[in-house]
């Protein structure tokens, strides 16, 4: 009963009931309660992750050895959702087993089957606390808002979604649950669907991961022509390996896909930037990344939740999962890190010059992201590792800051704008104590949770710009950019916390009788997530160990870039650089205010404050060169249609009136030509056959 | 053999068959009952509860039947009819629609309480026919079972009388089918004259044999345009282009209750007779190569020539076999079908096969299990004294001798006379993917642009038997080389059958139950229903999505596998006019799911309430729509059992 396979399905379990029975008695019967199954089960789920997490560990933690070989791995096979055999494989003993390689025709098989790892144990984990927090947060948050039921059906869906996507161990349920997530993204950035803004953003976050979906898609097909399974696992019957899975025992021994004859490196390479392209338009890499700052018209909760915390992160989990593809595939890492760190600076360049609080944050998000995907980029054991743990503390970290300004925003009455209030530390002491926190783990300070893990990734970009020979001075670049989005980093989110919280206190008039201390339930997840934001980066040494016993990272092949060690180096970079970016915002900022507007008129002279203020540019980018031209063969077409009897779309239409101006004469009556068409028809038939 | 032995053996033969016919037999009793009761006792006993307590009764000695016939398949009434697992599956697919069909006409209120004891006896008059198409295995019996299933659905599609479009739909509909019926008797009556036979397994042989006597012979002509006719009956039955006139006529002017019946259950007894006719030209059964062995010959008045075209082709093996029929026969002192003896030439099996008898004729009776416990032991003495010991011994002996040296034999010649079919296959292929592609294209066309609700599925219906006929095409050509991958590919159909039963059965269901409070089935009407009564639109937006074939719907996994045979079979044309119809379909489902959320009703329009949960009628529609989902989630046991449906239809 109270085994892990138990809890494996009470995780995504609970969450689902709750969104069913809020969807269904929502409307009529929980009303201003519906918050009640959502808050509870996912709670429960929480609990049920935490136990499943010990018991994982527990499992663990028998070598004793540091990142020890063995591999810690629950798997539960619900059922097959689909068996169809190949034609030739199945007809058997005949002949025709000679042809099966040639026409390399696979069984279309998909297993619902549940995994469970250290790594999806932790990716449980944090979503469900995560999402807990959320869900009480949002109690006061959303009270009073007309689709309050709908809301938590669609929080509940959500984490019924994510923990379903880490769960998974199959590429086709992990594309379902891919898309299931962008749903529920969609759906809540466009919560308020009235507001134009808001529906506009989730048309966009959508359009956008449509592209990236695309290319995840191409990916999981190419891994299943090529590789002959979508499972993750192998395919047993009787304790014989019929199917060797995609990050199976043979996978993991050899390292690499010597032992599939169509995995040749390119063709690796391939699925992994297909997959990569997915974890773009999921993660907001460059260039997909321009959904994510729209997606900030969405309730804050759900900036806090999905945007911020989890869903963001599916890029970085699907390819830290698929670590042992990129290994083998030599070449795509390399584009991971390149993306990831170019959408690090990026991203927090342009997060310099913003003025909305929470586009700030949501700039920041890219930016973090982007140096996970360099961590990941490296290949390494300790890459992955960092990653991994940076996306572990970003979510408390980065949800705290988000709540936080949620917090900010329900104060002052909707209003974002950073320079339309000032000076609220003596209003919201909470807050400004929670938010501070987070601020400070963001920009890296020892001792918060921030530090270690962007160290642990700088430490790992370190040593693979020690490493290959014919990477090194790529990464040494890599290395040195990040360090300049570390500094971009420090300076502006302290630059949003001052205009916030300090200076003269200036409140808005859209706040009227709000502007006050946000009420307990919205306090108290933010206490939590400040003092995790604080403490997790304890957890570092732990979790790296633990994390190395997933059976795909524990791979012989990433054994050999073993021993991210604390380097005094980097942490020394570090922790200057944090301080000379926060310094320079606190002498910007509270210091003497007028340097900012000389600073900024500089800037502007050197076109370097459009270029940030403007975010690079590229949603304009965009529309000039996708959405214009676009829009310009939409009006081409649109002509021709004109021209062409009103066009295709008429076209469909029209091709049954087509039929019907010789078959709806007959349709009507007379049925004496029924008969006719009848033997007509016939005559056809046998003019056909006499052919 | 002389004539009180032949009367024996028609006798027995009548007795055997009827055991496997009880849930025939069940409907048959319903009807008369429902008959009486009008007569005798008037009103006083509802005909709906009547006709309710029949289709239960049926389809529980359906579901009864599918744990006994688990051997082979077993012919019955002289070879008229084949019970196999493949008759007994679509068996009781059609029972279990009639008891949803008379539960749901008994909410719905279509026939009063005038018309009941009417309506249920041409339904299930015609159901019993279409029992019949599934089961039949002799071109006459094709002919009847077609006519029966038929005939009262004219009456049935004019069952709205006093309206004007229901008379004119039933007239239509007589007037087309009696056309079709026509044409189809001529193809048999041309098929009878080549081949001699009209025995479906015989045709097979004895077309193998004209086929390897002279492959390019003219009389295959007349074969082929014999075939084309029978075709042009079935596609008249399943609404294929171009024989589906009648068909968007016939779903608007009757009911939305007959258009369920028709596009459900008569399409599904079709293409079920469809495989079965395929099958029987397209194939050599191993059992055909000496199943008209000379104690048949009374009843197969063409044995004639069938017996001298299969002699030639299997040689001595018949005469082995022969002996071993024989001392069947003499044991028994019964003229057992011969069939009997390929199973395992054994009297035990004769033994078992009585007390099955026994069993189902009891149970078909009613309640009455100690009756046919008493006749079970009363047969087993009988038989030990019968056949003694010793001579069951040597029989068994005997029988095994001959079945070891001539199986090997018999599937040679088997096989050789299947690849001279290979021809024949094609050509089946090739008509019903044409017909198959046209059809679907067609009705996928029409439905676009369509308003009246009705009107649409029956396009819909139209495409949906193109995709039916698809998975038809796609097994064919398989038959004949690998009997598991045929097998598999029919099963899909199987699928595809049983999930359309609720995809089409429960929409229909549910615009009759919207029709009875709006009066209207126009599909505008359906504006603004997801605000009144959003878990019947929650559920119709699941079966239209079902439909489309949109995973992870039950809709999806049949398409799937239908889909894979077509590309199994290498037909990949199919395989493409079938995907892009897909995608048309999108548009003219979706139209509905539109209208139903997105569009506002109109000013004074009445939009419906149906409350999901508060009545019986909303748990009908949501029972019905729940397989749609379940099915979608978990297919594997439908497809076993859809497997095992089909794994007696090549042996």
């Amino acid at each position: 009963m109270f085994e892990l396979t138990t809890w494996m399905v009470l995780i995504p379990a609970l969450p689902l009931a709750a969104a069913l029975l809020t969807a269904a008695l929502g409307p009529r019967l929980l009303k201003n309660k519906s918050h009640l199954p959502a808050v509870l089960c996912i709670a429960a789920s929480f609990v049920c992750a935490s136990i499943l997490l010990w018991q994982v560990y527990q499992q663990t933690d028998d070598d004793g050895v540091p990142g020890g070989s063995s591999r810690v791995e629950k798997r539960l096979d619900l059922w097959t959702w689909a068996a169809v055999p190949a034609a030739m494989t199945h007809s058997g003993d005949s002949a025709t087993d000679a042809t099966t390689a040639e026409d390399s025709s696979f069984d279309f098989v998909i297993d619902v089957t549940l995994r469970t790892d250290p790594l999806s144990a932790i990716m449980l984990v944090m979503v469900t606390f995560v999402a807990t927090l959320v869900a009480v947060y949002s109690i006061g948050y959303m009270n009073d808002d007309p689709g309050y039921w709908r809301f938590f059906t669609y929080v509940s869906l959500f984490v019924f979604s994510m923990t379903m996507l880490v769960s998974v161990s199959n590429f086709a349920l992990l594309y379902v649950f891919w898309e299931a997530v962008g749903v529920c993204s969609y759906l809540l950035i466009g919560f308020w669907y009235q507001k134009p803004e808001a529906s506009a953003a989730g048309m966009k976050a959508f359009l956008v991961n449509r592209v990236g979906d695309f290319g995840f898609a191409l990916g999981v097909f190419l891994i299943w022509t090529t590789l002959g399974t979508l499972n993750f696992h192998d395919t047993e019957v009787d304790g014989v390996i019929t199917q060797p899975g995609v990050f199976g025992q043979q996978v993991l021994s050899d390292g690499d896909y010597s032992s599939f004859p169509l995995a040749t490196a390119g063709v690796l390479t391939a699925i992994c930037l297909l997959l990569f392209v997915g974890a773009c338009g999921k993660s907001a890499q460059w260039p997909l990344h321009v959904w994510l700052p729209d997606a900030m018209e969405g309730p804050t909760p759900v900036s806090a939740l999905i945007h911020a915390a989890t869903m963001v992160t599916a890029g970085v989990y699907m390819v830290a999962r698929c670590t042992p593809l990129f290994v083998a595939s030599g070449a795509a890492p390399i584009v991971v890190a390149c993306i990831g760190c170019l959408t690090a600076i990026m991203a927090g360049f342009i997060a310099i010059t913003q003025t909305d609080l929470k586009r700030i944050l949501a700039y920041s998000t890219v930016s973090q992201l982007g140096f996970m995907f360099l961590a990941l980029g490296t290949a390494s054991l300790a890459g992955v590792v960092a990653g991994m743990f940076h996306l572990f503390t970003h979510a408390f970290f980065k949800a705290c800051l988000f709540l936080g300004a949620g917090s900010v925003m329900h104060a002052m009455g909707g209003v974002i704008d950073i320079r339309r209030f000032g000076g609220l530390r003596k209003l919201m002491p909470v807050t400004h104590a929670t938010f501070l926190l987070g601020c400070l783990a963001l920009a890296g300070v020892i001792p918060f949770a921030g530090f270690w893990s962007k160290d642990a990734v700088l430490a790992a970009v370190h040593d693979a710009a020690h490493g290959d020979p014919s990477t090194n001075a790529l990464f040494t670049t890599l290395y040195w950019l990040a360090w300049a989005a570390a500094l971009c980093t420090a300076f502006y989110t302290f630059r949003a916390f001052f205009q916030t919280f300090y200076g003269e206190e200036e409140i808005p008039e859209e706040a009227g009788h709000h502007a006050h201390e946000s009420p307990s339930t919205m306090t108290i997840p933010l206490m939590l997530l400040g003092f995790l934001a604080l403490a997790a980066g304890a957890l570092g040494p732990w979790f790296s160990n633990f994390l190395a016993h997933t059976p795909s990272l524990s791979m012989e092949r990433l054994r050999g870039a073993e021993h991210a060690g604390f380097h005094w180096d980097v942490a020394i970079i570090g922790t200057v650089i944090s301080v000379v970016g926060i310094g320079a915002a606190a002498f910007m900022y509270l210091r003497s205010p007028g340097t900012v507007s000389a600073l900024t008129d500089t800037m502007k002279a050197a076109w370097l404050y459009q270029l940030s203020y403007g975010k690079l540019f590229f949603d304009q980018l965009y529309s000039v060169f996708i959405i214009w031209p676009l829009k310009i063969l939409a009006h081409i077409f649109y002509v021709l249609d004109m021209l062409l009897i009103d066009g295709l779309v008429n076209l469909c239409g029209w091709l049954p009136r087509v039929f019907g101006a010789v078959l709806r004469p007959m349709q009507i009556g007379l049925v004496q030509f029924y008969a006719l068409a009848m033997v007509l028809g016939l005559l056809v038939l046998i003019g056909i056959l006499l052919r | 053999m002389g004539f009180h032995e032949q009367i024996d053996a028609l006798i027995d033969d009548t007795q055997r068959s009827l055991a496997l016919f009880g849930p025939e037999l069940a409907l048959c009793g319903t009807i008369i009952l429902l008959l009486l009761c009008r007569l005798v006792i008037g009103d006083r006993l509802s005909s709906t509860l009547v006709a309710f307590a029949g289709t239960v009764v049926g389809l529980v000695a359906a579901l009864f039947s599918w744990s006994q016939v688990a051997g082979t398949s077993q012919e019955a009434f002289t070879g008229m009819l084949v019970i196999d697992s493949f008759t007994i599956y679509f068996r009781i697919f059609l029972l279990a629609f009639a008891v949803l069909f008379v539960v749901f006409t008994w909410r719905s209120g279509i026939p009063d309480r005038e018309d009941a004891a009417d309506f249920y006896t041409l339904a299930l008059g015609s159901l019993l026919g279409m029992c019949l198409m599934v089961a039949a295995n002799h071109l006459l019996m094709v002919f009847m079972a077609f006519e029966m299933a038929s005939v009262p659905s004219y009456v049935l599609a004019g069952i709205l009388k006093g309206r004007r479009k229901s008379s004119e739909a039933a007239l239509k509909f007589a007037v087309y089918g009696a056309g079709a019926a026509g044409i189809m008797l001529y193809g048999i009556s041309l098929i009878a004259g080549v081949t001699g036979t009209v025995h479906l397994p015989s045709i097979g042989a004895s077309l193998a044999n004209t086929m390897a006597a002279d492959p390019s012979s003219s009389v295959l002509w007349v074969l082929g345009l014999g075939g084309l006719m029978v075709m042009v009956g079935l596609a008249f039955k399943l609404s294929a282009v171009p024989f589906h006139f009648w068909a968007p006529d016939v779903f608007e002017g009757a009911a939305a209750e007959v258009g369920g019946f028709l596009s459900v259950a008569s399409k599904a007894a079709a293409i079920a007779l469809l495989v079965r006719v395929a099958i029987g030209f397209g194939f050599v059964q191993e059992a055909s190569a000496w199943v008209d062995a000379e104690d048949q010959s009374v009843v197969q008045t063409t044995n004639g020539v069938d017996q001298t075209s299969i002699a030639s082709a299997s040689g001595e093996t018949t005469s082995q076999i022969f002996i071993a029929a024989r001392i069947q026969d003499g044991n028994s002192a019964s003229g057992q079908n011969s069939q009997d003896v390929q199973t395992t030439g054994a009297d035990h099996q004769q033994g078992t096969d009585q007390q099955d008898t026994d069993q189902q004729s009891g149970d078909q009776q009613g309640t009455d299990q100690q009756g046919a416990d008493q006749q079970t032991e009363l047969t087993q003495p009988d038989e030990s004294q019968l056949s003694p010991e010793q001579q069951a011994a040597e029989a068994e002996r005997l029988a095994e001798e001959a079945r070891a040296l001539g199986i090997a034999q018999r599937r040679e010649a088997q096989e050789v006379a299947n690849e001279s079919l290979g021809p024949v296959r094609t050509y089946i292929s090739y008509l019903v993917g044409f017909l198959a592609a046209i059809t679907c294209t067609f009705g996928n066309m029409a439905a676009y642009g369509q308003s009246n609700i009705k009107r649409l599925l029956a396009y819909s219906t139209i495409a949906h038997a193109g995709y039916m006929m698809f998975a038809v095409a796609g097994a064919i050509p398989s038959i004949g080389t690998s009997t598991t991958l045929a097998q598999d590919h029919i099963s899909a159909l199987a699928v595809y059958v049983a999930v359309y039963l609720f995809m089409n059965f429960t929409a229909f269901a549910i615009i009759a139950f919207l029709r009875n409070q709006t009066g209207s089935e126009e599909i505008s009407s359906y504006a603004g229903l997801i605000r009144t009564s959003p878990g019947l639109a929650v559920c119709f937006s699941l079966l239209l999505m079902s439909l489309i074939g949109l995973p992870p719907l039950a809709g999806f996994a049949a398409k799937l596998l239908v889909f894979s045979a077509l590309a199994d079979s290498g037909l990949w044309v199919l395989l493409i006019v079938g995907a892009l119809n897909t995608v048309i379909s999108l548009f003219y489902y979706l139209r509905v799911i539109k209208a139903m959320c997105l569009d506002v009703p109109e000013e004074g329009q009445q939009v419906a309430v149906f409350p999901i949960w508060k009545n019986i009628d909303g748990w009908f529609i949501f029972l019905l729509t729940l397989p749609v989902v379940v099915l979608g989630l978990f297919w594997g046991p439908l497809r076993e059992w859809a497997l095992a449906a089909c794994s007696q239809l090549l042996s």
